[in-house]
């Protein structure tokens, strides 16, 4: 192949050119820190790329599920065990008003005072809101789960059907799985019957009122109240105990979510981030080979026939 | 054979020499000249009579050199595969640069783009399903309205983007309209020029690296082809119409919508003014046509149809809850004005969605109580099932956010193709250049050697003269007069 002088220069300048791309192409990843930076980089990473940003907001916001879920488990829980603590207490006070031998009149009443009290406070405890919204009420758009006056529950009820067709409020704590973070007054502290069904039943605030009322009127009558409390303690044992299994699962949940935002954080990582070791080598790889490209163009392109002629 | 023929010879030599050296001279001032082939005096001899005519008188040695041609050295085969490279060259770089247009306009993958904004509004409903009923602020639900306008703001900006690139690409192929016809018109010129000189027997050499050259430069504008015509000229191919004959010259013009609407069916195209024939354009303009008629407009139906998959997708699911007021969830979505009817009897809204784009998408709800996370109703409850479904949306096998990333990894991968076939297309026209180089560039040492040659030949040829003269002067001065 015939050689010239221009043919010798085109192809330096070419070659310089690849160099120099190469080292900017290099450049770009090491200041954007990213080794993809538009799809054409690498198609098959910009998906694995995107997807994994989406599954890291999804986990982001699976952990922001579970925090609220466990704050609401908690404030459950702790409201439970509150009480489980003041109906123990209604029941030492019905076992001295059943001992109907050794009290005054005015002892009773003053039973019966403490006890309404009591039930005040447990009407109180069972209305307690968090971020507005009354933890034992359902799914309920009001602030109340029972009428602090009647002592009736006016939290949500579901339309139809037994206790079972509950709605329940649920939170989200991976792309499969969902824990339930609430539990009604109904099921909690029993249900009291509308008139007429048989058989009838009572729920705490109503045994714990009837009880207040039968220490002064009927003391026999406590009898049958404090089996009714013991049931109702019962389910508020269980339901303590449903709560607390649901904060487990939902510490579990938390682990899970805590390991997979690592893997997922490293896997983005991997994908998008640069091999800041590997890219700088490579950098100065490529520098070397342009700076001896520029010498070898600068050495070829300067003889010619005319230096050595006279 | 006369006394003098022996210094005719040496005058031809000298003559012949001096044009050699003049035409090394042209060559050398030549080096640097994009588009210039190197050119070579074409020394002959001239041989003495075959045939001796009655009374001739001939020693039988030729009458010296002649050179009287000066040709220019040039590939007809490698110019045109030049021209063919040269085209696809462009054609290629034209879809490589419009890919990579299209990858900026969608800023993938990123924290600005609409994957991010999308997922932006799958976690604001999240964030709803734990507060649905958030008494005080509603704040939840009011970054749900924010996050989803600023979604529908960048699927918008998208689409815009991309139109926008439609336009430029459009009013780009007016410039080549009026570049081509001008150089056509130069070409058709020239070939009068050549066909004029060549007549006259004059040299043509210039006139038709310069023609050549215009030639090249419209294979890469619209993919032209050349073929040797009469006297020297060319005339000039597109894809079967001619557009260059001799002298006459066929302009071209682009006809077609001048908005990506409009252009669906009017689709931009060239065709031969006067004449009207559709004529399929190769090189840039090539490109850009497929730009306009495929690549731009496949890349903003498919947003299109993202967009239409997010209305789709939350229309559906919003439909199906209650609002905090416990009334039917709306249509989130609709394609604007004139895409949605209400039910005179019940209230409830239809959006069609045929009618919705990328350009149109919508935001109906305005309200942040109006948004339906709740899955029980009628009647207003704080149940948030629904906001949680919403969210769910965003692991949907076929939703908006996978499809859209199928998008993306098919721009991805289209533009990747593109920018490797580029780089191919580069080392082969390099190569073509190369060799065309090879045979038409100007090596200097070999100029020299020439001038060496021609100098050295001069020299000769002068002390030929001499030497003829000093002969001459023995026989015409001294012969007879021995004795004097």
């Amino acid at each position: 192949m015939r050689i010239t002088q221009r043919a010798i220069a085109t192809t330096s300048l070419q070659g310089l050119n690849r160099n120099l791309e190469a080292i900017g192409k290099l450049q770009e990843q090491l200041t954007s820190g990213k080794t993809i930076n538009k799809p054409s980089d690498d198609p098959t990473g910009t998906n694995a790329a995107m997807q994994t940003r989406q599954e890291l907001a999804g986990a982001t916001q699976y952990a922001r599920n579970i925090s609220d879920g466990l704050g609401a488990l908690n404030t459950t829980d702790s409201t439970l065990q509150n009480m489980i603590a003041q109906v123990h207490t209604v029941r030492d006070r019905t076992l001295t008003g059943m001992n109907t031998g050794g009290m005054s009149e005015a002892a009773r009443a003053a039973v019966a005072a403490e006890v309404s009290g009591l039930r005040e406070s447990l009407l109180g405890l069972a209305n307690t809101v968090v971020q507005g919204h009354p933890i034992f009420g359902g799914v309920t758009s009001g602030t109340r789960a029972y009428d602090p006056a009647t002592g009736g529950y006016v939290g949500f009820r579901p339309p139809v059907g037994p206790l079972e067709n509950t709605v329940m409020v649920n939170r989200q704590v991976s792309e499969s799985d969902s824990i339930r973070v609430d539990i009604t007054g109904q099921e909690a502290f029993g249900v009291t019957s509308a008139a007429g069904v048989v058989p009838a039943t009572r729920d705490l605030f109503a045994i714990v009122g009837d009880i207040a009322a039968h220490v002064v009127s009927d003391p026999d009558l406590l009898d049958a109240d404090l089996a009714a409390l013991d049931e109702a303690l019962n389910g508020m044992l269980k339901a303590a105990t449903d709560i607390g299994t649901r904060t487990t699962r939902m510490e579990t949940a938390k682990q899970v979510n805590t390991d997979l935002q690592l893997t997922l954080t490293s896997r983005s990582a991997d994908i998008e981030n640069v091999d800041l070791a590997k890219t700088i080598m490579n950098l100065n790889m490529q520098q070397t080979g342009y700076e001896a490209a520029l010498s070898a163009t600068a050495k070829a392109i300067q003889p010619s026939l005319l230096d050595f002629l006279r | 054979m006369s006394t003098f023929s022996g210094l005719t010879t040496a005058n031809r030599a000298l003559w012949a020499q001096q044009r050699a050296l003049d035409v090394t001279g042209q060559n050398i001032a030549n080096v640097n000249t994009p588009g210039y082939s190197r050119q070579r005096a074409e020394l002959q001899s001239i041989g003495g009579n075959a045939v001796p005519a009655m009374y001739a008188v001939s020693n039988q040695v030729g009458q010296g050199v002649d050179a009287d041609k000066v040709i220019r050295i040039r590939d007809a085969f490698l110019e045109a595969r030049a021209q063919t490279e040269g085209a696809g060259t462009a054609a290629l770089t034209v879809a490589d640069d419009t890919l990579a247009q299209i990858e900026q306009a969608f800023r993938e993958p990123g924290t600005t783009g609409i994957q991010a904004k999308l997922t932006a509004v799958y976690t604001a409903w999240g964030d709803v399903a734990n507060h649905p009923n958030d008494q005080t602020t509603d704040g939840a639900r009011t970054a749900v309205l924010q996050t989803t306008a600023s979604l529908v703001a960048e699927v918008r900006t998208t689409s815009a983007n991309l139109d926008a690139q439609w336009t430029r690409t459009r009013d780009s192929l007016d410039a080549v309209e009026q570049d081509v016809n001008a150089k056509l018109t130069s070409i058709a010129e020239l070939n009068t020029a050549i066909k004029r000189a060549t007549q006259a027997g004059l040299p043509v050499n210039e006139l038709a690296d310069k023609r050549d050259g215009l030639v090249l430069e419209l294979a890469t504008a619209i993919g032209a082809t050349s073929s040797p015509g009469d006297h020297g000229q060319v005339n000039v191919v597109v894809s079967g119409a001619t557009l260059v004959s001799g002298g006459q010259a066929t302009g071209l013009k682009v006809l077609g919508g001048l908005e990506q609407a409009s252009a669906a069916t009017d689709k931009p195209r060239f065709i031969t003014d006067p004449g009207g024939t559709a004529v399929a354009v190769a090189g840039t303009a090539g490109g850009k046509i497929t730009a306009l008629t495929d690549t731009i407009p496949r890349y903003q139906l498919q947003l299109d149809g993202v967009a239409r998959k997010i209305a789709a997708e939350f229309n559906g699911a919003h439909e199906g809850g209650y609002d905090k007021t416990g009334a039917k969830g709306q249509p989130m979505f609709d394609g604007g004005a004139g895409t949605s009817t209400t039910d005179p009897v019940t209230g409830a809204v239809t959006v069609d969605l045929t009618k919705v784009t990328a350009a149109s998408l919508n935001l109906r709800i305005t309200q942040p109580e109006r948004l339906a996370a709740a899955t029980v109703g009628p009647g207003p409850t704080s149940d948030g099932s629904n906001a949680t479904k919403i969210a769910q949306l965003q692991n949907a096998t076929s939703g908006a956010a996978s499809s859209y990333r199928q998008l993306i990894v098919t721009l991805g991968i289209e533009a990747s193709v593109a920018t490797s076939g580029l780089a191919t297309q580069k080392v082969i026209n390099s190569q073509v250049d190369a060799s065309r180089e090879s045979v038409s560039g100007v090596n200097l040492d070999e100029e020299m050697t020439n001038m060496l040659q021609f100098q050295h030949a001069y020299s000769a040829a002068a002390r030929l003269i001499t030497t003829i003269d000093e002969t001459l002067d023995v026989l015409i001065n001294r012969t007879g007069r021995v004795g004097l």
